[in-house]
């Protein structure tokens, strides 16, 4: 099924590579992102469904 | 510092509920309907208001935007108000809203059966009421940016990005798909022709399914499901990630509705990778939700709130695991135009939309009227019977697609094709459309349960139309400590909105621009010529009997297709097709190569009564095209319009070009003749039998 669908990419697979890159550096970079983040924060916005008061967390 | 004391207005969200409810019953009730005409086609009742052509429309548009819309609206505004303790932005919007949302709908109940269609699929409603769903979208805008401005609480919760994205995507996709040129006040024709047209088209059908039918249902997942379960969501991490990368990759994807089309190789390939990559997100919010009931599943057994979020999530998985291989190319091949593609979305809109929505439905009207549900064990039977309703549905419709697609693609030892007759192939697969409608009547046996038990318990409670609420103001810090950059976004509904749209503008422009601009991409054939006025008229007879809806007319590049239909279909072939009608199912076969197939005699036997051709044919009769009389009045207009957009008719030719309609539709009332067929040229018949006999020929080799 691949070698057929590679064989029938001809001169597009710029954009598959492309796509490729995109994908991988989307997610890296998110990642990253996510595990730098502070749990008091997650903590608090997932709570924000619940009648809370309003808490300062600075 | 001491706490404002506030109201929420829950008079909008229980109007909203009930809307709902009575539109989901009757958009059901007539899906049910169209079912039924697939293996009776008695039941399309004798006339052309109520033929599947003109009802499907009306099916889809009832239950995306009624029933899902509707379902939306309530769950947004019964969501929003809590998440940032505050009230509704304006009562006067909310009401304006509710209202013009009905009256657009009502509507769509009168225009589609009327057959005043565009015939872009889930965008059918012509401009006059594009125009007012536009206002009635920046009304729900202005309302919800207002309540965001006024809020209480600080950081916007995950719930109320997606229903940001929401609100702007929509309005983007809406406004783009109705670009349309007004010919009068209830027929335009869109800017786009051809190959554009569709990729437009696709990329709106597509992101509709993603930004109105799962975005908005995001969010209410985010907050009902961790209210329900009475724990937070499992991680607010994945919720980010989740978010991030659904409308990015979301708006990708569009092009997979057109793969071996004519639409440019790049543009499939990159529609192909980017729905491939949306498991990715996909499944991070499924398993979001999913998890949340970690340690709680014994809740599972006794809520049956929680049951229905658990199938929806569940229907919710397998829908956005199937579509991304349905998007692989040698699978589509096999599915697509097939009941295949219907099994799918029913999967995600009776089991994701409609549980999602039964769902939160049991949970919020006995909160919002203070009291007890009626009856736990009647909503348990909904449960059950709506379970084995989607199950009755979807799988003869998955077994009616892989033969039916199997069964287009069969030849014999010899080289030819084993099912040459399309309506072979069709008579197949009859029970298992028999099978299908018996599941769409369970589940909406089971909406009905729903309607009375709810009904049943708003009597026994009484609605607390303005609950009473307190929460401190919100303070203007001077000095904000060093933090993560994503939390201020969190805090700043302007800057998210900006970004969403940024986020998803980014995938379908890259699609289209080059599309529109780059003239390799539509190589152009000298021999296509504009439609003479009387195939016009033949042509917008064609859309307004919804004819799309079940014959394609676009060939792939498959020997089973060139075989059976004739060569295969080049973008150059489009370039006068406002709007392109490549259609997206094959319930009858493809008509791009139709012209000059069968004689005059044949068609107008056909249209009159399709089983004296085609004995056990499906297609409902079309007689009133007999007895009707084409109105010319509006050939000059057409043509003018035409010119606009581009297709080279002579100058001055809108004047004269009734001369023309008169002389065609001469010859071809003297050429029934021979066959002994009495019909006067003045007839719409006579329009769509010059518009049947121009399709494809082109490009025909003449003989």
């Amino acid at each position: 099924m691949f070698k057929q669908f590679i064989t029938t990419l001809d001169g597009n697979e710029i954009y598959m590579l492309g796509s490729l890159f995109i994908f991988f550096a989307f997610f890296i970079i998110a990642t990253i992102a996510l595990i730098r983040m502070k749990k008091k924060h997650t903590d608090y916005m997932s709570s924000l469904p619940f009648e809370t008061e309003n808490r300062d967390i600075n | 510092m001491q706490p404002d004391k506030f109201y929420y207005d829950n008079k909008i969200v229980r109007d909203f509920a009930i809307a709902t409810i009575i539109w989901g019953i009757i958009g059901m009730t007539v899906g049910l309907l169209i079912a039924t005409q697939l293996f009776n086609p008695a039941l399309n009742l004798g006339n052309q208001y109520t033929s599947f052509g003109r009802i499907r429309p009306l099916h889809t548009n009832a239950v995306i935007f009624a029933f899902v819309g509707n379902a939306i609206f309530m769950g947004v505004y019964y969501s929003l108000q809590r998440l940032l303790k505050a009230r509704m932005f304006s009562d006067a919007l909310s009401k304006i809203h509710f209202w013009g949302w009905q009256l657009i709908i009502i509507s769509a109940v009168i225009t589609l059966p009327l057959g005043l269609t565009t015939s872009h699929e889930y965008a059918e409603l012509e401009w006059p009421i594009d125009i007012a769903i536009t206002i009635i979208w920046v009304v729900f805008g202005v309302n919800m940016f207002g309540t965001i401005f006024k809020r209480r609480e600080k950081h916007l919760y995950v719930a109320i990005w997606f229903y940001i994205a929401t609100f702007v995507t929509i309005a983007v996709l809406h406004i783009v798909n109705s670009f349309e040129l007004p010919i009068s006040a209830f027929k335009s024709y869109y800017l786009f022709a051809g190959v554009q047209d569709a990729l437009v088209q696709w990329w709106y059908g597509h992101n509709a399914v993603a930004f109105f039918l799962t975005t908005p249902y995001l969010g209410m997942m985010y907050y009902f499901l961790p209210k329900m379960a009475n724990r937070p969501i499992y991680s607010y991490r994945l919720s980010i990630l989740h978010f991030w990368a659904l409308i990015f990759i979301y708006i990708w994807a569009g092009p997979h509705h057109l793969l071996y089309t004519s639409l440019p190789g790049w543009a499939q390939s990159l529609g192909v990778a980017f729905s491939i990559m949306l498991i990715a997100p996909s499944w991070g919010g499924m398993i979001n939700g999913l998890l949340t009931l970690r340690g709680a599943w014994d809740k599972v057994r006794d809520d049956v709130t929680l049951k229905f979020m658990v199938v929806a999530l569940t229907a919710y998985g397998m829908a956005t695991f199937e579509g991304p291989l349905l998007s692989l190319k040698s699978v589509n091949a096999i599915a697509h135009f097939t009941d295949w593609i219907v099994a799918h979305v029913h999967v995600g809109a009776l089991g994701w939309n409609g549980f999602l929505t039964f769902g939160v439905m049991y949970w919020l009207i006995p909160r919002i009227y203070k009291t007890e549900l009626y009856s736990k064990k009647l909503a348990s039977i909904h449960f059950w019977i709506g379970t084995l309703g989607i199950l009755f549905y979807a799988i003869p419709l998955y077994w009616a697609g892989f033969t039916q697609g199997l069964m287009w693609k069969q030849f014999t030892a010899e080289g030819l094709l084993k099912y040459p007759n399309f309506l072979e192939t069709v008579l197949r697969i009859l029970p298992m459309y028999v099978m299908r409608s018996i599941g769409g009547t369970l589940y909406l046996v089971g909406v009905i349960l729903m309607a009375y038990n709810l009904f049943k318990t708003m009597k026994a409670g009484k609605l607390v139309s303005n609950e009473a609420a307190e929460a401190l103001p919100l303070v203007k810090s001077e000095n904000e400590p060093k933090e993560f950059w994503h939390r201020k976004i969190e805090r700043k509904p302007i800057t998210m909105l900006l970004l969403s749209l940024v986020v998803i503008l980014i995938g379908g422009m890259i699609e289209m621009i080059p599309t529109f601009f780059i003239s390799s991409n539509v190589p152009t054939i000298a021999s296509v010529k504009p439609y003479s006025p009387l195939e016009l008229h033949g042509r917008d007879l064609y859309i307004r009997e919804g004819c799309v809806n079940c014959h394609s007319q676009t060939i792939r590049p498959f020997r089973s297709e060139t075989e059976r239909y004739g060569e295969y279909s080049k973008a150059g072939e489009f370039v006068y097709d406002h709007p392109f009608l490549w259609g997206s199912k094959r319930t009858g076969p493809d008509l791009q190569r139709e012209g000059g197939k069968y004689s005059n005699a044949w068609h107008y036997n056909h249209l009159m009564d399709p089983r004296s051709m085609s004995p056990g044919s499906i297609m409902p009769a079309y007689d009133w095209l007999i007895d009707q009389k084409l109105d010319t009045t509006t050939t000059a207009s057409k043509i003018k319009a035409m010119q606009t957009l581009g297709v080279p008719y002579p100058e001055g030719y809108a004047n004269i070009a009734n001369k023309d309609v008169d002389k065609q539709a001469k010859a071809i009332a003297a050429n029934l003749m021979i066959d002994k067929i009495k019909v006067g040229n003045d007839k719409e018949i006579i329009a769509i039998i010059a518009y049947l006999q121009r399709l494809g020929t082109d490009i025909k080799n003449k003989h």
